[in-house]
């Protein structure tokens, strides 16, 4: 029986369903390269944005009982840092790149998105939900229909045929609605999750371990979480979506695919399991779909909805 | 032991050991090899690398260079004063199996040798270390390595001991009179310290196709594989996983070696001593 494990993501291609989650590895052309050679189907940049951002200071990311947890804080070189950069990537990948990107205004937003689109990604991701920067950039705005429905058609507008994703976050009263508002406003796909808002306190130190206090949880602790989040959302829209959150083997991601994911990204998971996560992941869903006599992605996607 | 939240741990002594460098004993276990690193958290600073230093299983150590805010930060600490762990982390040196080894340390490189040489002449392999530093008060743990009997090779700037230049020099200098009194190969050579330092190393080593490995420092956040901050090109080997230990044929690969290097931001900065465009 012959197991075909790519797919089609709003109109582009990938061998497997495995996506490297933006924020992880993704600081270089040679290190988004390691991955694909790890076997990502497709890869994410770490966000850009409008300026160079050095970030928070350490801890920014450690690991703890049930996940990891970060507060990285968008470091990165800015857009204008970012093109040769870009550019490279492009050149050294033979898997789809996805441009990940944020800004604090929609002027801004509009600024980097044209810029990037000029470098001709294969998609280009919104990160509108990281839960680490609200002290200099402002609240989220995936956390709002209208900010999410107001971004999305500004950068629709100016990034032509390439496929436009709005990177959600499950720390919202109602995911739903705001799937629903990206999708009104253009947006070709959904990623879902972001990580989760949490703190963890070290009692001996007597202060929170992350620097900004407040950060992403992330891993195994969140897929229930992110299960949900896509569960929901493809009840309620027609677009694609990217199930991210805990994915560290094949029977996690063929979870989020039953629960209606087109596709997976993988972050945490790159310290559980190591860098070749991906091909780990990619065999692991093609032993299981051959003991269950699944020919594709596709004829499980969604299936857990009875 | 192996800790991935970082720990808090209690200061135990300060030893300085000179102007700019102090070593911390840290009192708690930390099971490492030779080579790797601990990030060590300086509460309300920051969260930094560390070689890993020990001379008995029930503490371990870290020797400081204050050079920037966080490490002058830690310098200003206190005997009972608590700091956060994790690790240790990143690749470690190989010994061979018999034989005898070079090790060449500039600036604090050697804590994160000390251990390979300790390890070493357990095994009875014969230690060669050659240090440099500016004046004979930054030479790093003398009385250590006269203890574990290793031969010394000392060069400092100003010639207050051993050779008035570079180590570097002193090595070479052995090296090419092999087979002469002041003289002889090794079996492999290891060495830590400025980049342009080890340049100069695997240089040598290069053309005398002698094996080495070389402790690659590139900025680190999470030690643990997963940011991306010290991956190096075009490999994209990440510096806390792949290394920072790396053998002198895989450093072949790594081309930004002695090139440049990526800030917090992730921008790349070239090396003054780099002309390249
Ligand atoms: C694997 C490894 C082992 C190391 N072992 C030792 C050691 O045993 N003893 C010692 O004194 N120092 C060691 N260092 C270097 C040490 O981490 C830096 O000196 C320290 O982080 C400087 O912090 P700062 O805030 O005082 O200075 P800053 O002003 O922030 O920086 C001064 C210099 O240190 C480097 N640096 C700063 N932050 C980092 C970081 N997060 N990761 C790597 N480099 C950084 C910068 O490139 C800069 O050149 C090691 C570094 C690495 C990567
Ligand atoms: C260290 C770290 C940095 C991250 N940085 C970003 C980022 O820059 N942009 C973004 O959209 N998501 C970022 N994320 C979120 C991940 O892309 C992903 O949505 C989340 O970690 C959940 O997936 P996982 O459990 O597989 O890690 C980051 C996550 C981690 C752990
Ligand atoms: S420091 Fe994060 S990958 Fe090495």
């Amino acid at each position: 029986m012959s197991i075909n494990l790519s797919v089609n993501l709003a109109g582009i291609k990938l061998k497997n369903p495995t996506i490297l989650a933006s924020g992880i590895m993704g600081i270089s052309a040679a290190s988004l390269k390691f991955c694909e050679e790890n076997g990502a189907g497709a890869v994410t940049l770490k966000s850009i944005g409008h300026n160079e951002r050095i970030g928070h200071n350490n801890p920014t990311v450690y690991v703890w009982e049930n996940g990891i947890h970060n507060a990285v804080g968008l470091p990165n070189p800015g857009i204008d840092g970012s093109i040769d950069k870009m550019s490279e990537m492009l050149n050294v990948l033979s898997i789809p790149l996805i441009g990940s990107m944020f800004a604090d205004t929609i002027d801004n937003f509009v600024m980097v998105a044209k810029k990037m689109a000029a470098l001709n990604p294969a998609i280009i991701e919104l990160n509108l939900s990281c839960p680490n920067t609200a002290d200099d950039l402002g609240r989220m705005y995936a956390s709002d229909v209208k900010m999410t429905h107001d971004v999305v058609s500004a950068v629709k507008k100016i990034v032509g045929n390439i496929p436009l994703f709005a990177k959600l976050t499950a720390d919202v009263t109602d995911i739903v609605e705001i799937g629903k508002s990206a999708e009104a406003a253009g947006a070709d796909g959904l990623t879902a999750i972001n990580t989760v808002s949490g703190i963890n306190i070290d009692i001996y130190q007597k202060r929170p371990i992350l620097k900004n206090k407040v950060g992403g949880l992330s891993g195994p602790a969140i897929r229930p979480i992110g299960v949900r989040a896509v569960w929901n959302l493809y009840q309620a829209v027609k677009i694609p979506i990217i199930g991210t959150g805990g994915i560290n083997t094949g029977e996690d991601a063929i979870e989020y695919i039953m629960a209606g994911a087109s596709a997976v990204g993988i972050g945490s998971g790159v310290w559980y399991r190591g860098i070749d996560v991906f091909k780990k992941v990619t065999d692991e869903m093609k032993v299981f779909m051959e003991k269950n006599n699944y020919h594709s992605i596709e004829d499980m996607k969604g299936i857990a909805h009875v | 032991m192996f800790n991935e939240k970082p720990v808090a741990l209690l200061i135990k002594e300060i030893i300085i050991e000179n102007e700019r460098v102090k070593t911390f004993v840290i009192d708690g276990e930390m099971d490492f090899k030779p080579g790797q690193f601990t990030m060590c958290w300086i509460p309300g600073f920051d969260e930094k690398p560390f070689g890993l230093v020990s001379r008995k299983k029930s503490e371990f150590m870290i020797t400081v260079a204050a050079v920037g805010t966080s490490t002058k930060a830690l310098h200003m600490m206190e005997v009972s004063d608590m700091l956060g762990f994790r690790g240790p982390f990143g690749s470690a040196f190989i010994l061979p199996v018999s034989g005898s080894i070079a090790l060449i340390a500039g600036g604090y490189g050697m804590a994160s040798l000390f251990n390979l040489a300790k390890e070493a002449r357990e095994k009875g392999i014969d230690v060669h270390v050659f240090l440099g530093a500016r004046n004979k008060d930054e030479l790093l743990y003398l009385d250590w390595m006269k203890e574990l009997g290793a031969v010394l090779h000392l060069a400092t700037d100003d010639g207050s001991e051993g050779y008035k230049g570079f180590n570097v020099q002193v090595f070479e200098d052995w090296v090419k009179n092999e087979g002469g009194p002041r003289g002889g190969i090794f079996t492999k050579v290891y060495t830590v310290g400025p980049e342009i330092m080890e340049m100069k190393i695997a240089s040598i080593c290069w053309e005398k196709s002698i094996p080495f490995e070389v402790s690659l420092e590139r900025y680190m956040k999470c030690g643990f594989g997963i940011c991306g901050q010290c991956c190096v090109d075009p490999v994209g080997w990440r510096m806390c996983v792949e290394g920072p230990v790396i053998n002198g044929e895989k450093l072949k690969q790594i081309t930004e070696f002695s090139k440049y290097h990526r800030t917090a931001s992730g921008k790349i900065e070239k090396y003054p001593w780099n002309k390249d465009k």
